[in-house]
């Protein structure tokens, strides 16, 4: 059902990330934004991998003639003047800039830019594909979207990193909210330590170290926004039944160490024709519709669409 | 957990899974003066030495079987002693030195890695000469639904990739299921019971470059046949493998772990010589572990070729998500390269850590593996929901 409210409004934003390369993070930010469009919501893909941008090949372009470079170099002063369309109707790209080494560590300032106008877009959503691993950049564009994804396969390094990713994103929420109190920074720096005197040992700990401090005001906004922090979890690439299981492992660790609730939202099963279309470099726009791994992502589009997460 | 998971080193395994080639004998040389116990890194070294047919190869590979033995790998250091000796035949001696260490070293408890300990002398001789290496680059198949089983394959090195056929119904056409990992050590080919010709019930492809020992089922037969002792470990050889197909696999994950973080750092390095002022450089970690680290400089690096660090001293300053953290680890750069990107140079340099006081390493452990408990809870979970039998 399309969007038809023409009152301008901010948009949901989606982001996939998932700490390991190879997850298949980028396949599933392309046809979940490209099934966000397909049921008439206006819909932008963006790849803030900012080291290693390559969201645009598997749309099928060589050489986009915009990237984020020209926004962040201020070749263009709005972002949807670097949207590309695509070969799909109500789905444009934002193509990053791989060829820009600096751009893989932007300045504070060109990040927040970025942050502030991508909330702008006019457009109903927005889905970021992450880069790999949880570098401040990767987990700050995690931390602004109203949605958060994180996409494993089912192997345990992978499983290893998606937790470890969810992990950092937490810690990363809570430095962030403790700015403004000494305090707290220094005890959240003291429980980093995994051996510290306190004997504080998981993020669950720690809250409910920082409940019993005098900061009250501060500490009721950490416990709200922690509380509040909700992950997706995608198992990528599931060749056997029970490799399904792997999106329950973070959510069973995830709630018992850092506190956070997450809900699964489905699995992926392994997909030898996506491979093919990506070594062949064939858009993803024309992915046949019996591809198992497309209808599973349809179904995880739907359930995005009916709640945030 | 798996010692083999938690090879930490990414630098040297990236070298040793070829990832990384180094085609210089002396910049390898300077490696293995950082890591002189790698047993991997000396075969990969030893492999070098063959290659531009250095007369020190044999030494090489004797080197690396040696560290094997301590290592109680027993399968690779029968795979370098079968290369040093196909170069210099070796003496009496040296024979019976080597089956000596090799009879007391003390196995990893694998099967593969069991068996050759126990044979005697003269039935591993035969045994070796009967062997044939085989090496292949990943998405290589190596064997074929329906093949006729007719090899022992014991895998040397890499990871290889099983899949299982059945037919639903006896007319149908067989369909693939279960794939699962063969891993470093394992052992694959159906050939035991010698008499019975079997036909492969599965496909196998590897999935990183792999290195593997064969023997003919001919072959083994034979020697089985004159040697009574070699026989009757074969078949404890096969009746464990038959327990291990019945249970969990021998080898479940994969080999390293690796930790993908790329982390902003800043490094300070100083000349080798303490000459001049130290260089002041600031990059991003491609992956990191406990033991050192990939860094891609940043681009003010224009010093000209990053090899020339190779060996400099390196003050490295880490920055963990948590801003305020900032780790500090003294180490040397062991190697240093430059790499296309997307079409663009980039130097990269591998550093070796050397000291980081306990807080820093607490930290930096929690930052890569995160804390005992959630590791602990984790692999259990994975053994529970994935890999159990149902």
């Amino acid at each position: 059902m399309a969007n038809s409210d023409k009152t301008k409004k901010s948009p949901n934003i989606i982001a996939v990330g998932g700490g390991k390369g190879g997850s298949g993070k980028s396949i599933f930010s392309a046809l979940l934004a490209f099934w966000m469009a397909r049921r008439g919501y206006r819909t932008i893909l963006v790849d803030v991998d900012l080291g290693g941008a390559n969201i645009h090949t598997l749309l099928g372009l060589k050489n986009p003639d915009r990237t984020l470079n020209d926004f962040i170099t201020k070749r263009h002063e709005v972002l949807d003047d670097i949207c590309i369309e695509t070969a799909e109707k109500n789905l444009r790209l934002i193509c990053g800039a791989s060829d820009i080494l600096s751009l893989a560590n932007p300045f504070f300032s060109q990040k927040m830019k970025l942050m502030t106008h991508l909330e702008r877009l006019d457009t109903d959503y927005i889905v970021l594909d992450l880069g790999a691993g949880t570098s401040f950049n990767t987990l700050d564009f995690l931390l602004i979207a109203h949605q958060k994804i994180i996409v494993l396969t089912p192997e345990p390094t992978s499983i290893q990193n998606a937790y470890i990713f969810a992990r950092n994103a937490v810690y990363r929420k809570l430095s962030r909210i403790s700015n403004n109190s000494p305090t707290l920074q220094h005890l959240i720096k003291i429980a980093m330590d995994p051996k510290n005197i306190l004997k504080i040992r998981t993020i669950k700990e720690l809250l409910q170290f920082i409940e019993e401090s005098d900061e009250k005001e501060i500490t009721e906004l950490i416990i709200k926004e922690i509380g509040n922090m909700k992950f997706g979890i995608v198992t990528n690439m599931v060749r056997t039944p029970k490799e399904k299981n792997a999106g329950s492992i973070i959510k069973i660790v995830a709630n018992k160490y850092l506190n956070v609730q997450s809900e699964e939202l489905g699995h992926v099963p392994y997909d030898s024709h996506i491979q093919t279309m990506v070594s062949d470099m064939i858009p993803l726009t024309e992915i046949n519709p019996s591809s198992p791994a497309f209808g599973n992502i349809y179904e995880i589009a739907c359930l995005l669409l009916g709640s945030r997460i | 957990m798996d010692e083999r998971i938690n090879r930490q080193n990414s630098v040297v395994n990236r070298i040793i899974d070829g990832t990384i080639t180094i085609d210089s004998i002396d910049e390898f040389k300077n490696l293995l003066e950082a890591f002189p116990n790698n047993s991997r890194l000396h075969r990969v070294f030893a492999d070098l030495l063959k290659k531009k047919k250095a007369m020190n190869a044999p030494a090489a590979y004797h080197k690396a079987a040696d560290l094997f033995l301590k290592e109680g790998l027993p399968l690779q250091a029968i795979t370098s002693k079968i290369l040093e000796w196909r170069i210099d035949k070796p003496s009496d001696e040296e024979k019976m030195i080597f089956f000596s260490v090799l009879g007391a070293c003390n196995p990893q408890s694998i099967p593969s890695q069991e068996f050759f300990p126990k044979l005697e002398s003269a039935e591993l001789l035969d045994l070796m000469a009967r062997m044939e290496l085989y090496s292949c680059a990943p998405n290589t198949r190596v064997i074929e639904f329906g093949d006729e089983e007719t090899i022992l394959f014991f895998i040397v090195s890499g990871v290889l990739e099983k899949s299982l056929f059945h037919r639903p119904a006896l007319q149908s056409q067989a369909q693939k299921t279960s794939p699962e990992n063969l891993m470093e050590s394992d052992i694959f080919g159906d050939i035991y019971p010698f008499e019975t010709v079997l036909l492969s019930e599965a496909e196998i492809s590897s999935l990183s470059p792999v290195e593997l020992l064969t023997i003919s089922r001919a072959d083994l037969f034979a020697l089985c046949s004159r040697c009574p002792n070699l026989g009757k470990w074969v078949q404890v050889l096969f009746s464990s493998r038959m327990k291990t197909k019945q249970g969990t696999p021998l080898k479940t994950i994969r080999k390293t772990a690796r930790h993908p973080l790329p982390t902003q750092v800043s490094l300070k390095i100083f000349q080798k010589d303490g000459s001049r002022q130290p260089l002041t450089l600031n990059g991003f970690t491609e992956d990191v572990s406990l033991g050192g680290a990939c860094v891609v400089l940043g681009l003010n690096y224009q010093t000209g070729d990053p090899a020339l660090l190779t060996g400099a001293p390196v003050k490295i300053q880490m920055g963990l998500p948590i801003e305020s953290i900032k780790l500090n680890i003294l180490g040397d750069i062991v190697w240093g390269k430059e790499i296309l990107s997307e079409g663009r140079k980039m130097s990269v340099v591998g550093i070796k850590f050397k000291e980081i006081n306990p807080i820093d390493r607490g930290l930096l452990e929690e930052y890569c593996l995160g804390s005992e408990a959630e590791q602990n809870l984790i692999w259990s979970l994975w053994s529970t929901l994935i890999k159990s039998e149902a």
